[in-house]
Formats: C-alpha cells, structure tokens, sequence
C-alpha cells in the first residue's frame, strides 16, 4: 500500500535519513521505534512529501508518489497525525473535525452552500468525534481540551481523511495509563483494510498491536521483523530495548 | 457561545446597523446622503478586505490597488470608451478580479511579512502607474464619470438620495454575499488556513488555489468599491491607490473586528462619520482618531464586534 525505496536526507552535515526502505502491505499495524533523534518523525515527513528527500522514492498504492506534494498525497490516500498537537487552536471541536471533512469529501471549492446545510459533512464529524471520543465536547475551542483529549483530536483529524495509509506519530505520548488504553483500543479498531504505521516508545503498546516492527537507528533500518524476531534480536537489544527487554 | 450564537450575533447586528442606516437614510438630507454614500462604498472595500485578512488570514497593504483598478476601469470604459455606467460597473468588478489572479499568482507563494511587502510593492507600482499614465490624467486624475441611468425602474441616480439608496443596498448585498461565503466550505477552509496552513495541506488542501481564490474574489469587491467611489465622486485621480487607503482600510478591519464582517463595516462608519464631525470641532482630528484605534487595540485586541461577543458569552455564562 504504501512502499518508500532507498529515501536518503541530510539537513547539513546532519545525515537523518540514509537508505531507508519500507513497505506497508494493505490491513498492516506497523510499528516504527528507536531511539530519540534516530530520524522518525523525519521518515514521516519523507512519506508525506513535507520534507523533499535527497534520493529515494515513494509509491502510494502503486503509484509513484515521489514527485507529490504533501497535499496531494493526502488526497491520494496518506494521512498523517503529529507528534506535537497540531490542531485549529481556537475553534471548536466541531469545526476542527468539519474542516478535515469538508477536505476529505471534496467541497471546500463549495462556497454557495451553508456548511451547516450539508448534512453528509454534519453525518461525519459526529461519527469521527464520537470514534476518537471527543463527542462530548464538541462546542469547546480545541486549546481549551485536556491535552489528552487534544492528541484525540489529532487522531480524528488525520481519520477524517478515511485515508489508505495512516501515519500516527506518538499517538500516546503524554496520556495518562487510561488514556492510552483508550487509544490502544482505537487503533485496534481501525478498519482492517488501513495500513497503519506508528511511531511509539511504550513497548508494551507497540508488542499489543504490531504485526511488523521497524527499528531506526542514526537514520538507517537497523532492523525489521516481526515483534518475536525483534524480541529475539541481538543488535536491537543491545541497541534500544536494553535493559527494558 | 456555540458557533452558532456567535453567527446570530453577527447577523443581530447587520440588523440593527441596516435598520440604523435607513432610518438615516430617511431623515437625511444632502450631504447625509453623501455621507451614506461614502460610508456604504468605504463598508463594502472593508468587508472585501475582511475576507482576505479576517478570514483567509492575508493582511495586504496594498488592497486600494484592486479598488483603483475597479474606479478606473469605470472611468476609462465610460469616458474614454463611452461604455454605458450599469455595464462599466460589472466589468470594473472583472478588471479588479482580472488584476487580482495575476499580481495573487506571485503573491500566494509567499506568506507573512513577505506577503504584506509585495502587496505593497505592487499597489505602489499601480499607483506609480496611473500617477504617469496620459490615458488616465496623470496625477490630474479624469472626471465626468457617469452614473448608470436606472430611469427605467423609476430611480435617478444623479440624485444623492437615490444613489446613497442604491450604494446601501449594494453593501447590504455584498454583506449577504460574503456572510454566506464565509460560512460555506469554502469560507471554513480559508479559516483553516488561516489558523494552520501546514495542517491544512497535511489534510489535502491546495493552500495556493485556495488563497488565491479568496485573493480574487476580494480584489473583484473592491473594484466594486472602486467603480462605485468614481461615480460618487465622477472623478478619479492616483489618490484612490495610495497606500494610506489600505492601510486605513486596514485599521477599520481590526479595529472592528477582523473576520466579522458587521465589525469593519461598523468601524468604516466610525471612520467616515468621525472624519466628518471630528474635523469640524478640532485640526488635530486625526490624532484624537489614533487615540482611539489605539485604546481599541490594546482594551480589545480583536476589535469591537470581538469585545461585543467576549460581553455575549460572559452573559450567557451569568444568565445560564
């Protein structure tokens, strides 16, 4: 579904991305770990097209994305949510989530019609809000949400796009033990056909959901496999899990 | 204060300031009726310029450029060309909208302090324009601008009393108008945009095409403005494009309230109507005017029509 080939980046003499590969297959939870500063959130941006990188390619299922814009790829199925909230600070919940609808649904050229009077946009953020579990509050301004009901937030916006591929970055940093419970269980209910990768430190998170786990290191793959093999191996342990494993 | 009752605000007072300048309208004699006129045309650049800064969150200093492209093409299609005004005034709107796509092309790409620099720059560059232009008068300006004759629906125009009459109902118009963009799709995305341009484009939006959409359809409501200022006055000169009348355009849009519409409106009444009587009692008007757009920022940095809704809310919260 989702398939980066050889993506290389340095910012300077800083060298975060060095030939890095990965491929999503439809219906995947992939995890991505490492270290802090092992070039992450930097691959993320490389997928979305945020960051042009130096060498490498992209294809989003099956085409080359490589040349693509951020925004187009969006359109083309790849959504993304951030590390740090990244959210319409002073509207509502509601307008938050309909401003990703109206994007995802195709009528933001509609300038005509009442947003109120469209119902299928008014049908899908109660759907997406009551899935992130943020229907509680929807007439709040978003910077006025406890910030665990923020990084929900964050995760509908991304969801509303009812994207192919669906990048989370950290969805639990910050969230208190039943916070993050909430959010195990709104990624295992993600449609079985998404691929989903994630960045994510909790290894107990990442060994619950993963079906795949990539390990970055110094921008490079240090080593993909399956959560036993990763468990299993040597170099990653001595690397990252260390003394937790 | 749900959206919603902050958009029934808005639209209570529209209400009220419509029904106030009737009522004006109706006592008024000569020079209210020039006055109305005057307010009614600077109400409807304001709330074009709203738009763009307000909404879509692009502060331009060179706004006037759109609204002296809109007051010359009324001049040079009806003086020079000898075009009838009823249809000078559509092709005004599509001259300033035509200007606006092109100098929105260069400048939708860049953002911020950038953003601002080249609007400038290139409402300088038209004002330098016409400033030298034998065609148009040079800083001479070209007079003789007629009015479009409606005599047909039993108005005559040349009567301020009729024309202040059908410049209200034109800002009422453009008011209804934008009200219904700003709470369209389109109008939510370009509140998007404003606020997060980056989430915007990670959610799929074209920011650019966006932009330069709102670029264009605020650039054509000033030409409206424009052609309208040059019938008022049946004279056009570079005056209209200076700077200085973004940037009072500019002042009326915070200082009201940017993104609101009644806001700006209310502040480009305050303006003309405080230019008028002020400068009757003291020389230094303008200074006492700065006083008070400075006491507004700083008691109510997001204008009137802001302070009004933060009141709403704290007597909504009191009252339930």
């Amino acid at each position: 579904m989702l398939r980066a080939e050889g993506l290389d980046k340095s910012f300077g003499a800083l060298h975060v991305a060095r030939d890095v590969s990965l491929h999503l297959a439809p219906g995947v939870r992939h995890a991505l770990i490492g270290p802090n500063g092992a070039g992450k959130t930097t691959l993320f941006d490389l997928l979305c097209g945020m960051v042009a990188a130096d060498a490498g390619r992209v294809w989003l299922d099956g085409a080359d994305v490589t040349a693509a814009s951020a925004d187009q790829r969006a359109r083309a199925g790849l959504a993304r949510s951030f590390q740090r909230n990244n959210l319409f600070a002073d509207m509502t919940v509601a307008a938050n989530l309909a401003t990703a609808i109206v994007l995802a649904q195709g009528h933001g050229p509609v300038f005509w019609k009442g947003l109120r009077r469209l119902s299928g946009v008014a049908a899908a953020v109660a759907e997406i809000a009551a899935l992130v579990g943020v229907d509680g509050v929807m007439n709040q301004p978003a910077d006025t949400l406890a910030y665990g009901m923020q990084r929900q937030l964050e995760i509908g916006l991304a969801l509303a796009l009812a994207p192919k591929v669906l990048l989370l970055d950290e969805p639990t940093s910050g969230m208190s033990p039943d916070e993050t419970a909430a959010m195990q269980r709104l990624i295992g209910g993600l449609p079985p056909t998404m691929a989903v990768l994630v960045i994510e430190h909790d290894m107990d998170v990442v060994f619950d959901f993963a079906d795949r786990i990539t390990v970055l290191d110094y921008g490079t793959v240090l080593f993909e496999g399956t959560p036993g093999e990763v468990r299993q191996s040597e170099a990653v342990r001595r690397r990252y899990l260390g003394a937790e494993a | 204060m749900t959206d919603l009752a902050q958009d029934r605000l808005r639209l209570a007072v529209a209400a009220v300031m419509a029904a106030a300048a009737l009522l004006w309208w109706a006592t008024a004699g000569f020079f209210g009726h020039e006055l109305i006129a005057q307010v009614a045309i600077f109400a409807i650049f304001a709330m074009s310029l709203d738009l763009l800064v307000g909404t879509a969150g692009m502060v331009s200093l060179g706004h006037a450029a759109f609204f002296g492209a809109g007051a010359y093409a009324t001049a040079g299609l009806t003086v020079l060309l000898g075009w009838p005004a009823w249809l000078a005034l559509p092709a005004s709107m599509v001259v300033a909208g035509l200007l606006a796509v092109v100098v929105g092309a260069f400048a939708v790409r860049l953002a911020g302090v950038f953003f601002i620099m080249i609007t400038l720059a290139i409402g300088e560059m038209v004002h330098a324009y016409l400033f030298r232009s034998r065609t148009f008068g040079g800083d001479d300006g070209l007079g003789g601008i007629p009015r479009p004759d409606l005599g047909a629906l039993g108005l005559t125009l040349d009567d301020p009393s009729h024309f202040s009459l059908a410049v209200l109902t034109l800002a009422l118009l453009v008011y209804l108008g934008l009200r219904q963009v700003v709470g369209s799709p389109f109008g939510q995305v370009l509140a998007g945009i404003h606020r997060n341009e980056a989430r915007m484009r990670a959610l799929g939006c074209p920011v650019r095409h966006y932009k330069l959409a709102a670029f264009t359809l605020a650039g054509a409501i000033a030409g409206l403005a424009g052609s309208l200022a040059a019938q008022h006055n049946n004279f056009i000169s570079p005056e209209l494009v200076t700077w200085t009348t973004s940037g009072e355009a500019l002042i009326v849009v915070i200082v009201g309230g940017m993104g609101t519409l009644v806001g700006p409106v209310a502040g480009a009444a305050a303006v003309i109507l405080a230019g008028h009587y002020l400068s009757g009692l003291t020389e230094y008007w303008m200074f006492f005017m700065g006083l008070m757009f400075v006491a507004v920022v700083l008691i109510a940095g997001d204008g009137l029509q802001g302070a009004l809704e933060r009141l709403a809310r704290r007597f909504g919260r009191a009252a339930g």
